[in-house]
């Protein structure tokens, strides 16, 4: 796909873009109204009760140095659920300290003179607050709410993370799928939205300002006020397009509603390529064999949030890969038989969650070594041993996934016996690019990654049988088998269809040549003739 | 009329910045507070209108004990001028002058009319000064608009705290002139606070000694300078009418 196609592209994702915008606005202006509710009578408790201040100013500071994504994640075991209601909260919690610090600030910013002329006169304490102290603190309240407002925006765009929507969805796509383009088109109009709405909140002070209005004429003072009206209506149109029944159904009307709608399966993935293929997958083919319409819920943020959000019923079904749900869900002891393995999952989800395993896909997607191949021919690098005499000198760049796991590199170093000189914590997005380019010498890659070929690189051999199988399967609630009787035959031509050469393929026509998953998915459906 | 019996005043229990002190205010008379920084003359101004509780004593206003009004619509009867004006920034001239007859619930077409009443009496025309704002006036004019604002509501009483103390001579002598004109029109009662004692003598009817807290003496100005009552007294008002003499001596 050529680069410079930027117009007919815009055009094509247009829809989806105002959808995005949509629900991002919506994120953004819910949790910044709640902020200003919830912050400003803090604010004014905290001016007055000076013993309140040091512990709700504490409070508040603490929350902002939580770690967006942790804060999203402990949110979502708090709320037990996934979408707009964490993702709102958490927006909140962030909103807060700039809005109650700039109001205390701006309250105790009036001078005593001001205060004793306003006592004097005969103001009430309440009168004092409204006509005197709020007023000259207004301009310091605004610019908390400005910057509250802006940081809004851009947190929102992890929201996607969990479900939420937004432009963070293209950010996730993007960087799972290392399309830049993608990136693209959630980073740049979430940053022209920060700014749009800085100048918005800007407008709305400026009109009411009565100093200033004074000097204008009275034909700009009659913009000014107008456009204070138009332009934050304005930032209210996509956010009434995406919530019109007529939207996609993945839209913030959908993602509010706790219980889907009769007739609706609703399908999720993680957040890389492999996990929105087999996800696509699924979907059309149950599009096209049952009368069941489908809710993709892709991209959430990682393993645990799509089992939370299965076991919990947020969710129907997605592909999940036997050695995960082994040692990352049940924290089962390592097992490498891959039969064995499938029947103790298997059998573990029905026991513990009432899930199913379906008939897995056929591949088995395991984490490899992988080194460029050029070394390896150089080095006569065949299996993993093999590079035990000079990895002391090796730069290893791992996702923090793998450095973390007991089947990654903790248990790797033990079964081996060596490790590497340096690590370097990379996003997973980035590895193959990052040794592609010479930046490290060594990266956890998954044996079905399409960018193995695509950038020349080769996957050693697990000679020690250390890494666990992962044969990915679609895992199911046995209430929606049960709600939906089509649903089993509609998924299992699926079963043993693709081995690790198919799926390696499939993922490099998506990760490097760029096609749609939509497109791939359907060409490879169709050419097995089951859609 | 204003009468202060035995009021002290003590932020510590122990030493008092008010020491007992009693006297009336005539009605319709000006009576100044005169004494040095921190001899008690602002603290005894703010203790009429409960900005400040005496820690004993009685203060009566109109012959009602204070203590058993209510702050806020005491304060609304009586007119008040601030030390460093005290304006609000954030509100026009107009919108300034008018805050306390809004707060009494006054109808607008009255309080627009009182407003441009005021803005008139004091010398700034409201067709060019109703719509300014405090830092848009000269430190003369922010004065008058502080004295327009403490007579809004027409109250009997009005307290005023060195309203002129930050003004140039030229301005304060005009506005000096002024207040007494505007006095003798408006048949208010004053208690008027200055250290300043060629303004006390200016304008006060009768003027009230303050020094460590205690009252020295009330009296006129011609009687204190005849029969000062104590040697500091005497003392204070000599040097002031020695430096002017000396003064006119030079040239």
């Amino acid at each position: 796909m050529q680069e410079n196609l930027w117009i007919p592209y815009l055009l094509e994702r247009m829809p989806e873009l105002w959808q995005r915008l949509g629900e991002h606005l919506f994120l953004t202006g819910v949790s910044t109204v709640t902020a200003v509710l919830v912050g400003l009578p803090l604010g004014i408790l905290a001016f007055y009760r000076p013993g309140l201040r040091g512990p709700l100013l504490g409070v508040v500071g603490i929350l902002q140095t939580i770690p967006s994504l942790a804060m999203l994640v402990i949110l979502l075991a708090l709320f037990q659920r996934i979408g707009v209601l964490p993702a709102i909260v958490a927006l909140i919690l962030y909103a807060l300290l700039p809005i109650v610090r700039n109001t205390l600030a701006g309250l105790q910013g009036v001078t005593p003179e001001t205060m004793e002329a306003a006592r004097g006169i005969g103001m009430t304490e309440w009168q004092q607050m409204r006509l005197v102290r709020i007023p000259l603190a207004l301009p310091v309240i605004m610019a908390g709410i400005r910057t509250a407002a802006v940081v809004a925006v851009g947190i929102a765009t992890l929201a996607a993370f969990i479900g939420a929507g937004g432009l963070g969805e293209f950010i996730n796509r993007g960087l799972a799928l290392s399309n830049t383009r993608l990136i693209c088109l959630g980073a740049i109009p979430a940053a022209l939205l920060a700014l749009l709405v800085d100048f918005a909140l800007g407008t709305v002070e400026r009109a009411f300002d009565p100093k200033r209005n004074r000097t204008l004429s009275r034909r700009t003072r009659f913009a000014l006020k107008l456009s204070a009206v138009v332009i934050p209506l304005g930032l209210l149109v996509p956010v009434v397009v995406s919530f019109s029944p007529s939207a996609h159904p993945t839209s913030g009307s959908a993602i509010l509603e706790g219980r889907p709608p009769q007739g609706v399966v609703r399908i999720a993935s993680k957040n890389f390529t492999e996990q929105h293929i087999l996800a696509e997958m699924m979907a059309q083919m149950i599009e096209s064999r049952t009368p069941l319409s489908v809710e993709r819920k892709f991209n959430l943020g990682g393993t645990i949030i799509c089992h939370q959000a299965l076991a919990r019923g947020q969710i129907d079904l997605y592909a999940e890969y036997t050695g995960t749900g082994l040692m990352a869900i049940l924290h089962l002891p390592l097992m490498t038989d891959p039969a064995k393995v499938y029947q103790r999952v298997a059998g573990e989800y029905r026991n513990r969650f009432n899930l199913v395993w379906m008939e897995p896909f056929g591949f088995n997607n395991t984490y490899t070594l992988t080194v460029r191949k050029p070394d390896a021919l150089r080095n006569q690098w065949k299996t993993i041993s093999d590079l035990a005499p000079m990895s002391s000198g090796m730069l290893a760049g791992f996702s923090g996934e793998f450095q973390e796991r007991p089947d990654g590199y903790p248990g790797f170093q033990r079964v081996y016996g060596f490790k590497f000189g340096r690590v370097h914590d990379l996003d997973p997005s980035l590895t193959y690019r990052a040794i592609a380019q010479g930046a490290v010498d060594v990266i956890d890659g998954y044996s079905t990654d399409g960018r193995i070929p695509a950038y020349n690189l080769v996957s050693l051999i697990d000679n020690k049988k250390f890494f666990p199988p992962y044969h990915a399967a679609p895992v199911v609630r046995q209430e929606a088998l049960d709600l939906h009787p089509g649903l089993r035959d509609a998924l299992a031509p699926l079963g043993s269809l693709i081995d690790n050469g198919t799926m390696m393929g499939l993922n490099y026509e998506v990760d490097e040549k760029k096609r749609a998953v939509s497109e791939v998915v359907r060409e490879f459906l169709r050419s097995k003739k089951i859609i | 009329m204003i009468a202060f019996d035995q009021v002290s005043k003590s932020y510590d229990g122990v030493s008092r910045v008010i020491d007992k002190i009693s006297f009336e205010v005539l009605k319709g008379e000006i009576l100044v507070l005169l004494g040095s920084s921190g001899c008690g003359k602002s603290t005894t101004l703010k203790m009429i209108n409960r900005l400040i509780e005496p820690t004993s004593g009685t203060i009566y206003v109109n012959g009602k004990d204070i203590r058993k009004q209510n702050p806020v619509k005491l304060r609304r009867s009586i007119g008040y001028v601030f030390q460093g004006i005290g304006l609000f920034p954030h509100m026009s001239v107009q919108e300034n002058v008018s805050i306390v007859p809004r707060m009494l619930g006054w109808p607008g077409h009255q309080i627009n009319k009182r407003c441009r009443e005021l803005l008139d009496l004091v010398r700034l025309p409201p067709e060019n000064y109703a719509q300014r704002f405090p830092d848009e006036l000269s430190g003369g004019q922010q004065q008058r608009v502080a004295v327009a604002r403490a007579l809004a509501s027409d109250p009997d009483f009005l307290l005023m705290d060195e309203p002129f103390g930050a003004l140039d001579a030229i301005t304060r002598d005009a506005l000096q002139q002024e207040f007494l004109d505007l006095k003798h029109r408006l048949a208010k009662t004053v208690v008027f606070v200055t250290h300043d004692i060629v303004e006390a003598l200016t304008l006060g009817d009768r003027i009230a000694i303050l020094h460590e807290g205690r009252l020295e003496q009330v009296a006129t100005g011609k009687e204190i300078l005849q029969h000062p009552a104590t040697p500091f007294i005497r003392d204070l008002f000599a040097k002031t009418v020695n430096r002017l003499k000396a003064f006119k001596d030079t040239f």
